[in-house]
């Protein structure tokens, strides 16, 4: 072993195993962790089997999502800019209300499948004001971003699952 | 005396790893509260990791985000037959290598962009006080990530290798080059 990888040795052994991160971590994790126990809840609240309709559904949101994903970092670039990076969220947020708004308006003279459709409607919209009241303090942080994309998602995807016809339920 | 104070380290080891499983146990019931303990207890060490194989704070902190959210989902996956620490660990740094990979800009994947800024860096007063964390953070990214692996955490070539997806002859010429970067980096010269 050389002078040098004595050295290094030495180097290495008083490094420290821990190092504390600047920001507290705990509450993007908590939310992620209650975004995944809300997905499992609905997912058993509606196993039916997926149809073809359904699977168009599920690409045109995910189609939607990746459009938001795409533009988001570079909608944030101009944000930080402006040092108002709130204004994205509430583009995301409005843009969201119009799309929900549309979808409603176009399966009004459709009778959705379950009764409690507009409850878990709700609960998602309640989980998408906690993920924007933490983003108020945090506009950056990317994982309540994330999350924030996720539950908007659910909300097109339960909209047009809860409306398909009957017959495509098979 | 000597003996008297093994034994009590011994009993701490015992009693922290009887007080770690319970909190384990609870947590994969869903008692967040219980999560929230294996969180703080870990955070440290989870960080330091990936910390020093992003090489950047922020990318760090988003990564240790993701390895607790992800760790919620796969703590039914521990089996209590490794210690808990060494498992984490584990999981920390293929989630840590996995995140990476995702957030690899396009611009990055175009432009090889591996030796980028080596060059501006100077090299240290060649003297025992270094920091050697800082100087590892300045290496290019698979040399450290390697470097990070092997040296610090103690794996080895062949199983780098398999979590970074390239050979093992790849995995010692990077460990090789940081080591030839970090000498460069504090000033000694080639004996």
């Amino acid at each position: 072993m050389s002078n040098f990888d004595d050295k290094l040795a030495q180097h290495i052994s008083g490094i420290s195993k821990e190092k504390q991160p600047e920001r507290d971590l705990w509450r993007g994790i908590e939310l992620g962790i209650t975004s995944q126990q809300g997905d499992a809840s609905q997912d058993d609240a509606s196993s039916s089997t997926v149809t073809s309709k359904q699977w168009m559904a599920i690409a045109a949101s995910v189609c939607l999502v990746t459009v938001l994903w795409f533009a988001a970092p570079f909608a944030f670039k101009a944000d930080e800019s402006r040092s108002d990076g709130y204004a994205l969220i509430d583009a995301m947020s409005m843009q969201q209300q119009q799309q929900v708004n549309s979808l409603l308006a176009s399966y009004e003279s459709t009778t959705a499948l379950t009764e409690d459709w507009q409850e878990q409607l709700k609960e998602l919209d309640d989980a998408a004001d906690v993920i924007k009241a933490a983003l108020k303090d945090d506009p950056d942080n990317s994982a309540l971003i994330k999350m924030l994309h996720h539950v908007y998602q659910q909300q097109i995807a339960l909209i047009e699952r809860v409306h398909a016809p009957k017959w495509q339920q098979i | 005396m000597e003996h008297t104070q093994q034994r009590v380290v011994h009993a701490n080891v015992v009693f922290g790893n009887k007080s770690e499983n319970e909190l384990i146990s609870k947590a994969k019931k869903g008692d967040k509260q219980a999560f929230r303990s294996l969180y703080d207890e870990h955070i440290g060490r989870v960080y330091a990791l990936c910390y020093r194989l992003t090489g950047e704070k922020g990318m760090a902190e988003d990564a240790s985000q993701e390895v607790f959210i992800q760790l919620w989902k796969k703590l039914a996956n521990f089996d209590g037959q490794s210690q808990f620490s060494t498992w984490l660990h584990s999981v920390t740094a293929n989630i840590t290598i996995s995140y990476m990979r995702k957030q690899k800009g396009w611009v990055q994947r175009i432009f090889n962009l591996e030796n980028s800024g080596i060059n501006e860096m100077p090299a240290e007063e060649n003297s025992t006080d270094v920091d050697l964390e800082a100087l590892v953070i300045r290496l290019p990214e698979r040399a450290r990530m390697v470097f990070v692996l092997h040296a610090i955490e103690g794996y080895r070539h062949e199983d780098i290798a398999s979590m970074l997806n390239m050979a093992v002859g790849s995995s010692k010429a990077q460990f090789f080059r940081a080591k030839q970067l970090l000498k460069d980096f504090m000033g000694v010269d080639d004996e």
